[in-house]
C-alpha cells in the first residue's frame, strides 16, 4: 500500500514545477571601467544586456566594437544615433580594446 | 583623433603586434582560470557567470569528471535579455500551426499523457564552446570549455506531435520559437528554422532533465532536443511550432552561428570566406575533467585522470592519454555506452615517477576513424565555432 501511495505522489507532483513561483535571476555588479563615453555605453547598451555581456567578448579592435555596435542597431533594432555609435566605439576600444584598429 | 592619443594608440598596437604575432590565426588551449562566481542563480551551484542579462553561465572543469552532468552544475545561454521567470504549468501550451491539417494547443499534461515517451541521453553543447582558444580572438563570449553538458531527457518525439497535426504535402520547414523576450518590440524574436527532411526520430520535446523538471534556466517547462546538434536551436521554453512552405529569413539562422561554407569551415581574420552555412553537427571532442591545471599530487601516487568524450552520434571508438606532453600515447578505459549521442566517459590511471610539471592530453577518436587535432591546427573562423583542439591540463608532482 505504501508504494502505491509513493507512485500516486509522484504522479500527481510530475505536473508541478520543481519551483512553484517566480525564481529571481540575480543581478551582478561587474567592475566598469569609468571614462569619457560610459554614460552613453549606459543609456544605449545596459538597456538590453549586462556589462558583462560587453567584456566578456575579449579584447578588440575598433573595427569589431563598431561593427557589434551597428549589428545592434541593424539587427537587433536598437534606437543608438550616429553620434552615440561613435561615441560607444570609442569608449570600447579605449578601454576593452586590443589595440588594433582592425 | 589628438596626437596623444595616437601615440598611446600606436604604442599599444606594437605591443599587442609583438605578444600575438607568431600567433595569428592560431588557436591555443581554451582559457581555464575562472573561477566559479560567488553568487549562485536560481536552481544552480555557483557557476563560472559571464553575464546576468541575459544568463551565461559555464560549467567548471571540474564537471566533466562525469558523464551526466548534474541539473545544477549545467551550463546556460540566453539570447534576450527578458526571460519568462514564472510559468503557470497549467496554463502552458505549446502551439503547432502553419501547414498542418489540424492546428494543435497542446497543453503538459496532454504532452505526458497522450504521446509516447521516450528518452534520449545527449551531449548539449554550444557551438561557441571553448571560443577562448581562438587567436585573434574570435567575436563572442570567450567561453572555456564548459558551455556543454549531457543529460538524461524525457519527452515525446516531434514526428509524433507534427503526425497527430497532420502535416500538408508542401510544407518543407519547421519554426520553432521560445518565450524569451527582446526589450524593444522591433528586435527579432529568437525563432529557429529546421529542414523537415532532416527531422528524425531523435528529435525530442522535452519536459524532464535527469529524472527532473527542467531547469528554469535550462528551459523549463518544454525545450527541444536536437541529438548530434550544436544547441543554437534546441529552443527553451517552447510555446510554438510553425510549418511552413518557404524558408523564413531569420538574423538568428542566416547570420548568428554560421561558419565558412568550405571544406576545412576555416578562413583567416584577413581574407574571410564569403559565403556561409550552419554550425549543424559537432565534430568529435573530449574534456578532460580531473585533473585540473591546478591539481597537485604526490610523487608515485596514484593518479585517475577521468573525461568525457563524444560526437555526432557515431560514438567513441577510444580515447588516448598522453602524459608526457604528447610523446606517447595509452589506450585509456571507456565507460559503458550509454547512448551514441551521450557523452562516453574515459578513464586512465597511472604514477607519476618524475618531479614537476607533467601534462595531461586526451585525444578522442570516433567510429568513422575521426581524432580530434592538436589545439594549434585547429583552423580559426571569424565566429570562433567548433574548436575540439586535444585537451592539455598540466598537474604539479611534489
Amino acid at each position: 500500500m505504501k508504494k502505491i501511495i509513493i507512485l500516486a505522489i509522484v504522479a500527481v507532483s510530475a505536473l508541478f514545477a520543481q519551483v512553484n513561483e517566480a525564481v529571481e535571476v540575480p543581478y551582478i555588479s561587474y567592475e566598469i571601467k569609468m571614462g569619457k563615453g560610459f554614460e552613453t555605453v549606459d543609456a544605449n547598451c545596459l538597456m538590453c544586456h549586462s556589462f558583462g555581456y560587453i567584456i566578456n567578448q575579449g579584447p578588440q579592435s575598433k573595427d569589431f566594437w563598431y561593427k557589434k555596435t551597428i549589428k545592434m542597431i541593424e539587427h537587433f533594432k536598437a534606437p543608438i544615433t550616429k553620434e552615440d555609435t561613435v561615441i560607444i566605439t570609442d569608449y570600447l576600444f579605449q578601454h576593452y580594446g586590443n589595440g588594433k584598429l582592425k | 583623433m589628438q596626437r596623444r592619443d595616437f601615440l598611446k594608440a600606436s604604442v599599444a598596437a606594437s605591443a599587442v603586434a609583438l605578444s600575438t604575432s607568431a600567433f595569428a590565426g592560431i588557436t591555443t588551449q581554451p582559457i581555464d582560470s575562472r573561477k566559479p562566481s560567488k553568487i549562485a542563480f536560481p536552481e544552480k551551484k555557483p557557476l563560472i557567470t559571464y553575464s546576468d542579462r541575459p544568463p551565461l553561465l559555464e560549467s567548471p572543469r571540474e564537471t566533466f569528471s562525469r558523464s551526466i552532468t548534474p541539473n545544477d552544475e549545467f551550463f546556460v545561454r540566453w539570447h534576450m535579455p527578458d526571460i519568462p521567470t514564472y510559468i503557470d504549468t497549467e496554463a502552458y501550451r505549446i502551439s503547432i500551426n502553419g501547414l498542418v491539417e489540424k492546428e494543435l494547443s497542446i497543453s503538459l499534461k496532454e504532452l505526458k499523457n497522450d504521446f509516447e515517451q521516450v528518452e534520449v541521453t545527449s551531449v548539449l553543447q554550444c557551438g561557441g564552446n571553448s571560443r577562448s582558444a581562438f587567436k585573434p580572438i574570435a567575436g563572442g563570449i570567450q567561453w572555456g570549455s564548459g558551455a556543454m553538458g549531457c543529460a538524461k531527457w524525457k519527452g515525446v518525439r516531434l514526428s509524433d506531435i507534427l503526425n497527430r497535426a497532420g502535416i500538408k504535402k508542401d510544407a518543407q520547414w519547421i519554426g520553432f520559437n521560445g518565450s524569451e523576450k527582446a526589450i524593444y518590440y522591433e528586435t527579432p524574436n529568437f525563432v529557429r528554422e529546421m529542414k523537415l527532411d532532416e527531422l528524425d526520430d531523435h528529435v525530442i520535446v522535452a519536459y524532464e532533465m535527469n529524472g527532473e523538471d527542467l531547469p528554469y534556466l535550462n528551459g523549463f517547462p518544454v525545450r527541444l532536443i536536437i541529438p548530434g546538434h550544436y544547441s543554437d536551436s534546441w529552443v527553451k521554453m517552447l510555446s510554438n511550432i510553425t510549418v511552413t512552405k518557404e524558408y523564413q529569413s531569420l538574423f538568428f539562422m542566416d547570420i548568428a552561428y554560421r561558419v565558412p561554407d568550405n571544406a576545412t569551415e576555416s578562413e583567416t581574420p584577413e581574407k574571410r570566406f564569403k559565403t556561409t552555412k550552419p554550425i549543424a553537427i559537432m565534430n568529435v571532442k573530449s574534456v578532460i575533467g580531473y585533473p585540473t591545471n591546478e591539481t597537485v599530487v604526490y610523487h608515485n601516487s596514484h593518479v585517475v585522470v577521468r573525461g568525457v568524450a563524444w560526437d555526432d552520434g557515431h560514438g567513441i571508438k577510444e580515447v588516448l592519454v598522453s602524459i608526457d606532453g604528447g610523446k606517447t600515447w595509452n589506450t585509456s578505459i571507456l565507460e559503458k555506452d550509454v547512448d551514441r549521442y551521450a557523452f562516453r566517459g574515459f578513464r586512465f590511471s597511472f604514477k607519476p615517477t618524475t618531479y614537476g610539471k607533467v601534462t595531461i592530453m586526451a585525444k578522442a577518436i570516433n567510429r568513422l576513424g575521426e581524432e580530434q587535432p592538436l589545439a594549434e591546427n585547429v583552423l580559426w573562423n571569424h565566429g570562433g565555432y567548433k574548436y575540439n583542439g586535444i585537451d592539455t591540463v598540466t598537474i604539479e608532482v611534489v
